[in-house]
């Protein structure tokens, strides 16, 4: 095995794992925010794939359409997010974590059928604009030029969250709330207004990412499903809560599943499942996870 | 045993249930009594030890490949088989419940989950064994138990004889010190009690029971998938459970005959039965917390669990 093939892989396991870091992120910051695992999270990621896919086909004939398409489908799904929030999951803040679950759950299986009541059951594909649709050559071998443009993505998203938390007064309070609601609420801060917005901008981040992810190959029905199991790896990997966490767990997984696709294809989804448990084990709270949450 | 009349008229009545009602009817109904083993399965985790289980259907997948594998390839009696389908979701059971009773709450969740995912992605594409997403055709049970009335009252008679040994288990010191550790894990520790172990052998019972539910489900459909192990399958003893009521023994039962019966007659005339599933959940979860049972409790109080909705309420809660 040469240099070069092992680069483009390591590249094809880079932009997989930019594309998971885009839906666990959100995840990450749902739960780490709002103590809320989301099961929908991927599915409203296939959502905002569908809903980039109308957008592009109602734009087709312009050249622009594709780029004008994607933050117009994350805008879309934060709104959608927006309305989730507001309409059933502050319903359950106080309830158990069954009952949270169960419902976020049932919103899998409800978009799922409204996906297909709206879409139909055929695959969409979206053509590419030119400046993205042949190979690139690194070092000789091809690699999809659209994959350059999610890494970056991933890339930005990942500095501006990280922007946004460190550096803005609404990311001060972002992570205030994670450590004391009660406090954060007695400054006299709105804890229902901060926590629909925190849910929307993770609804909005899956949408972009849903949106980045339309134009890889088709928008399948049931794509969500394998991805959700893969985003919860990657948030328990690197903690809950934790941004930095869930980067790197991101890129652990990207690369483990595109290496392994080389050595043994068929256990590439199983060797993900096998670096989760034996990261559970043997740090429950995950790589960059605080100890306290375990 | 005299408070229990109640569940004597209900078994005779099952008994008599097949006399009047379609072959249709008749399936539906097995399918309740096996779905509804498997929730009950279920609930000793959830319910009872008060960790939420979402790897589940694990054990209902390894227990329903066993019986499926054996029936296929070699000429065990169906009995055997199903024996050694409790023996060996079981040792499944043992080998990744060693690894999940050391948490709890969510992460227990993830991690029962990431496991069940695990043996799923094995079943889907290890082909030479389990036939990979063909699944398994041609699982005839044997000629005795062909009609579907037999494999009814089969069925009936594995499922009720499984609920009393569990029943005998939750009302056992056992089931108690499980109660105990849901309540309140850190002082069952201080009384001497191995917390891990107890759980542990609590999931491995689970387990094998799961594998005895899902060992009845193979010859009964003539055929299994790989899709018996997904998540998604884990989902729906959470739902039956919820439905139902955790709190009572019997609440998973009667939520699974809920969800049956309402699988069986939404499909037959849309196939958005997960639009209406999901629709049933979110008002369940939202308007009526403690499911069925728990309703049915709040408003009759001669119902008799045990455990009462007042003391239950609160400590549910799977953190300690």
């Amino acid at each position: 095995m040469d240099a070069s093939l092992v680069f483009a892989q390591f590249l094809s396991g880079l932009s997989r794992g930019m594309m998971l870091f885009l839906i666990a992120s959100g995840l990450s910051l749902i739960f780490g925010v709002m103590n809320i695992l989301n099961f929908a999270h991927a599915t409203l990621w296939l959502v905002g794939a569908y809903v980039c896919y109308t957008f592009w086909f109602l734009m087709q004939d312009y050249a622009f359409g594709l780029w004008l398409s994607i933050p117009l489908a994350a805008l879309v799904l934060a709104a959608i997010g927006w309305v989730i929030e507001v309409v059933l999951i502050r319903r359950v803040y106080n309830r158990e974590l069954p009952e949270q679950l169960l419902l976020t759950y049932a919103m899998v299986l409800i978009l799922g059928d409204l996906i297909k009541i709206i879409w139909g059951v055929e695959d969409k594909l979206i053509e590419r604009p030119p400046l993205v649709e042949g190979p690139v050559f690194i070092f000789g071998m091809p690699f999809d030029s659209y994959f350059i443009f999610v890494i970056l993505i991933g890339l930005s998203v990942a500095v501006g969250l990280w922007w946004f938390l460190k550096k803005t007064r609404y990311g001060h309070i972002v992570r205030a709330a994670v450590f004391s609601r009660e406090m954060v609420s007695a400054l006299g801060i709105p804890i229902p207004r901060i926590y629909t917005g925190v849910f929307a901008l993770g609804i909005f981040i899956a949408g972009l990412a849903g949106a980045v992810q339309a134009p890889v190959g088709s928008i399948t029905l049931g794509m969500d499903m394998a991805v959700i199991i893969q985003a919860f790896c990657v948030v328990v990997i690197g903690g809950f809560g934790s941004l930095l966490g869930t980067f790197v767990a991101a890129l652990i997984v990207g690369e483990v599943y595109a290496f392994s696709i080389l050595f043994w294809p068929q256990g590439a989804l199983v060797l993900i499942f096998i670096v989760t448990a034996f990261i559970l084990i043997i740090r429950p709270w995950g790589l960059f996870g605080t100890p306290t949450r375990a | 045993m005299l408070r229990y009349w109640w569940l004597g008229l209900i078994f005779i009545a099952l008994l008599f249930l097949p006399l009047v009602i379609g072959e249709f009817w008749v399936h539906v109904a097995i399918e309740i009594l096996i779905l509804g083993l498997f929730a009950v399965s279920f609930n000793m985790i959830f319910g009872y030890m008060g960790q939420l289980s979402f790897g589940h259907a694990a054990y209902f997948g390894v227990g329903a490949y066993a019986t499926g594998l054996l029936l296929v390839k070699t000429s065990v009696p169906l009995p055997v088989a199903l024996a050694v389908s409790m023996v060996t979701a079981g040792l499944f059971a043992l080998v990744i419940g060693y690894f999940c009773v050391r948490m709890t709450g969510i992460y227990f969740a993830i991690l029962t989950m990431a496991f069940g995912q695990m043996l799923y992605y094995i079943i889907f594409q290890w082909y030479s064994f389990t036939g990979g997403d063909d699944g398994l055709q041609g699982i005839v049970p044997p000629a005795w138990l062909m009609s579907a009335w037999a494999y009814y009252y089969f069925t009936l008679f594995i499922v009720v004889a499984a609920m009393i040994v569990m029943w005998f288990i939750s009302e056992s010191p056992f089931g108690y010190t499980m109660r105990s550790i849901r309540e309140n894990a850190d002082r069952t520790r201080f009384i001497g009690i191995n917390v891990r172990k107890y759980m542990l052998i609590n999931f491995v019972v689970a387990g094998m029971f799961a594998g005895l539910a899902g060992g009845l489900l193979g010859p009964f459909n003539r055929s299994i998938a790989p899709d018996l192990c997904n998540w998604h399958q884990s989902g729906v003893p959470v739902f039956m459970t919820v439905i139902g009521g955790p709190l009572g023994f019997f609440g998973p039962m009667i939520g699974s005959v809920i969800y049956t019966f309402l699988f069986a007659f939404v499909t037959g005339f849309t196939e958005y039965w997960p639009l209406t599933i999901g629709l049933v959940i979110v008002f369940v979860v939202l308007f009526m917390p403690g499911g069925v049972l728990g309703l049915a409790q709040s408003k009759f109080k001669t119902l008799g669990a045990r455990d009462s909705m007042a003391e239950t309420q609160g400590s549910m809660d799977t953190e300690t």
